[in-house]
């Protein structure tokens, strides 16, 4: 219960710290607002200034900051996320369109992750020091020093355009995710199973873990009936704090696979000035992070009795 | 018939021997006590016959248990009778039980993965187990919710449940008080008389009596000394045994009490406490010099937090401490429980003692006059803090109080580490520095016996208790002296 409560007061604060972060960012970028808001309603060929200052009339841009930071967050308070300054529709309509979209293929990332990377490292910290502790060791170092556009194109070169054996962009089948899932889970599993590698190799040193096997339970059974599951409560932890990796992730890889989730609308929402949109955008992120740990602290404190005291 | 035979078993690391040649055999009934100090090889003996020793140690000779033939060089060969005819008990009981299950099922797995009853008989298996050792009611408990009593007494039930008859216990009364250490020697012979063998691997004399049967004691890889228990201990024949079993605080000598000096501090009706948490309350008591006051209780009751309020580390909630006028504040010194966590680790004794002595303004002399006061070697003095024994750092550091000519000695469990040999060195050095020096000193120790016969007053502290309040503790004088 004390949990939830602080989670909550965490997820309001979390809230306007987002709201008036990026209100104040999106302020601060140079150039004029009202040329890129236009530019986004119109497209580019068809900005003038004429257009511009139409723009600004309406919106009211000339006017001051707070009383318009003020009011997004009264509005937010009534669960009003506004309307998109280029498309006029409401902020949470077009955010609920994405977010499953983003939701999907975060999902799919995350799943194919926890298949490379756990195994691997809980393979690797039986045998602390062994081939495959050490082999692992380099590639997911590897794997993670590549930053994720870079693996993005690289799995696009190889896989696409090389072999043509899957779409560059796209979406709608099973087969698009395969390569944007593919990019983010990579440079998740990495860690992943460094986690795993760490918590494994801690476990089987603990008296413990040698007890189980002094009772009489083979390596397999000690592993099934005692590793996996301590080793499961770090990795949890952790899975919580990968969020913001994934998030990082889901930007960079829907802009180049043309994914239409809330990355890619981020990316488009910044460049238009569409300040009610990056708002939106990123309050739900950083709610996502919220509501993604609290629901880890809930699980870890079941599968861990001694954390819930 | 023998149920356990092991012929010239060795241990070697790399190349190097560190456990000679040992032979052992336990019968039905009659409990085998290995005895010895830190780094006697003792537990390296029974990882041998075990097959688990770390994987860098090798062992040499033959086990035969039962109809079984085992090569110690093949530890493999040993993982089968594991749980089956070896039970091991764990050294720590808390640290061995998978924080993260229930009691009951950590002794029900056994019972279903290992002797192979079914799901519905392992737990009913189980719950008889835990009924018999007294602990129906912890079936469902996770091991952080037992007492460290308890959890030893489930790592009994799950370590025979596999049906083990021969049962190895490695230290298994380490860190626990003396109550404890009999209830968990009356819990081994009652395993012992449910039928099968006992071995026990201990440094406790204590236990090895409890425990009696036959002995084996180690020195440094090699067996000094065998025989029956109760006959060994009464009448050592070699001048190791004597020494060990003259070093068990229970042997030392009564000490006449002392006239005390001038007095040196004064507490009076203090109270403290740590993290919310009240210690201690209305605690009276004062010091002289030459008297040693002794401090006892369990772990957690405040013993070093009193200490720092007298040293003047640390304000009391309530009461005062009055230091005698004219003292120094560096007269007032601390001799710390680690003593390697207490020395720079890369710079020579000699230089660290050198500065001290600056520092204070004492002639360099001074430490070549008390090198030989505490038994020290002068060439220890080129080393750095590892290069020399626990026991030699631990006189080093008392070395570096008396630079400063303290008139007060906190010395918080200054032996905890070292073993009894050398632990009685120690002891005995700082009685006499309260003698020569004309120091008061307080001394820390979980070990009643211990304190009961070095110390002139004792102050028992009770077990702190969250949010109850504490009464008052008495200073009495220590038991049977005079």
């Amino acid at each position: 219960m004390n949990t939830l409560v602080t989670r909550g007061i965490q997820a309001l604060m979390v809230a306007v710290l987002i709201g008036a972060a990026t209100f104040a960012m999106m302020r601060a970028l140079p150039g004029d607002a009202a040329y890129r808001i236009a530019a986004g309603r119109y497209g580019y060929d068809n900005v003038d200034t004429a257009a511009a200052d139409a723009v600004r009339d309406e919106l009211g841009l000339d006017g001051p900051a707070l009383p318009a930071l003020l009011h997004w967050l009264g509005d937010l308070l009534r669960l009003d996320f506004g309307n998109s300054l280029v498309s006029g529709q409401p902020v949470i309509a077009e955010i609920g369109h994405q977010l499953g979209a983003s939701l999907s293929l975060a999902a799919v990332a995350v799943v194919l992750s926890l298949i490379m990377g756990p195994p691997l490292g809980i393979l690797a910290g039986l045998r602390p020091g062994g081939l495959l502790d050490r082999g692992l060791l380099v590639v997911s170092t590897g794997l993670k020093a590549v930053p994720q556009f870079l693996m993005a194109l690289i799995l696009i070169l190889i896989l696409s355009v090389q072999f043509r054996l899957l779409p560059a962009a796209g979406y709608g089948a099973a087969r698009h995710f395969i390569l944007p899932a593919l990019a983010l889970a990579l440079g998740l599993a990495a860690v992943n199973a460094r986690i795993a590698r760490d918590a494994m190799a801690r476990i089987g040193a603990m008296p413990f873990y040698s007890f189980a096997q002094w009772k009489g339970l083979s390596r397999r059974q000690a592993l099934l009936h005692h590793g996996l599951r301590n080793v499961s409560v770090p990795l949890l932890t952790y899975l919580g704090l990968q969020f913001v990796t994934l998030v990082e992730g889901v930007v960079v890889v829907e802009a180049i696979f043309g994914w239409p989730g809330i990355g890619h609308a981020l990316v488009h929402a910044i460049f238009s000035r569409d300040v009610p949109m990056v708002q939106g955008t990123a309050l739900c992120l950083g709610l996502g992070f919220v509501l993604i740990n609290t629901a880890i602290d809930l699980l870890t404190a079941r599968i861990d009795p001694r954390r819930a005291a | 018939m023998t149920l356990l035979k092991a012929d010239d078993i060795t241990v070697a690391q790399g190349g190097t021997p560190i456990l000679h040649p040992v032979s052992l055999h336990l019968e039905p009934g009659e409990p085998l006590v290995i005895l010895g100090e830190t780094g006697s090889g003792k537990s390296l003996l029974a990882q041998a016959i075990m097959g688990t020793l770390p994987r860098d140690l090798a062992a040499r000779g033959r086990v035969v248990l039962g109809d079984h033939l085992l090569d110690a060089a093949r530890p493999e060969g040993f993982r089968p009778l594991w749980g089956r005819q070896i039970a091991v008990l764990p050294q720590e009981p808390w640290l061995s039980l998978d924080p993260l299950m229930r009691a009951g099922r950590q002794v029900t797995e056994a019972h279903h993965l290992v002797r192979g009853l079914g799901t519905q008989d392992a737990r009913a298996q189980a719950a008889t187990d835990l009924d018999r050792l007294g602990l129906a009611h912890a079936d469902t408990r996770y091991p952080h919710e037992l007492s460290g009593g308890m959890a030893q007494r489930v790592a009994i039930a799950a370590a025979r449940a596999g049906g083990a008859g021969i049962v190895i216990a490695d230290e298994p009364t380490k860190g626990l008080d003396a109550a404890r250490r009999d209830e968990v020697a009356d819990l081994l012979l009652a395993e012992l008389a449910r039928g099968g063998g006992l071995l026990v691997i201990t440094h406790d004399l204590a236990l090895a009596r409890r425990i009696g049967g036959r002995m084996i004691v180690l020195r440094a890889g090699r067996v000094v000394e065998t025989g029956p228990t109760a006959a060994v201990m009464a009448v050592p024949t070699q001048a190791y045994t004597r020494d060990l079993i003259a070093a068990d605080p229970e042997n030392w000598p009564a000490r006449s009490r002392r006239p005390a000096g001038a007095p040196v501090l004064t507490a009076t009706r203090l109270a403290a406490g740590r993290g919310g948490v009240r210690l201690f309350s209305d605690l009276s008591f004062d010091l002289s010099a030459g008297r040693i006051l002794g401090v006892t209780g369990p772990s957690g009751c405040g013993k070093s937090t009193l200490g720092d309020v007298v040293l003047g580390l640390a304000p009391p909630a309530a009461g005062r401490v009055n230091r005698s006028a004219g003292l120094a504040p560096t007269a007032f010194q601390k001799l710390y429980q680690d003593p390697v966590a207490a020395f720079p680790r890369h710079r020579t004794l000699g230089r660290t003692l050198a500065d001290v002595a600056h520092r204070h303004g004492q002639p360099r002399d001074r430490i070549d006059t008390l090198l030989p006061r505490l038994g020290l070697n002068p060439v220890l003095l080129t080393r750095t803090p590892g290069g020399v024994s626990g026991g030699e750092l631990q006189r080093l550091a008392l070395l570096r109080l008396l630079l400063v000519r303290p008139r007060f000695i906190f010395a918080d469990e200054p032996t905890s580490r070292l073993d009894p040999i050398t632990q009685k060195q120690v002891i005995d050095l700082l009685r006499d520095t309260a003698a020569a020096e004309g120091c008061a000193i307080m001394l820390v120790s979980h070990d009643p016996e211990l304190v009961a016969r070095t110390a002139d007053h004792v102050l028992s502290l009770a077990p702190a208790k969250t949010g109850g309040d504490l009464s008052g503790q008495a200073v009495k004088r220590a038991g049977g002296l005079g």
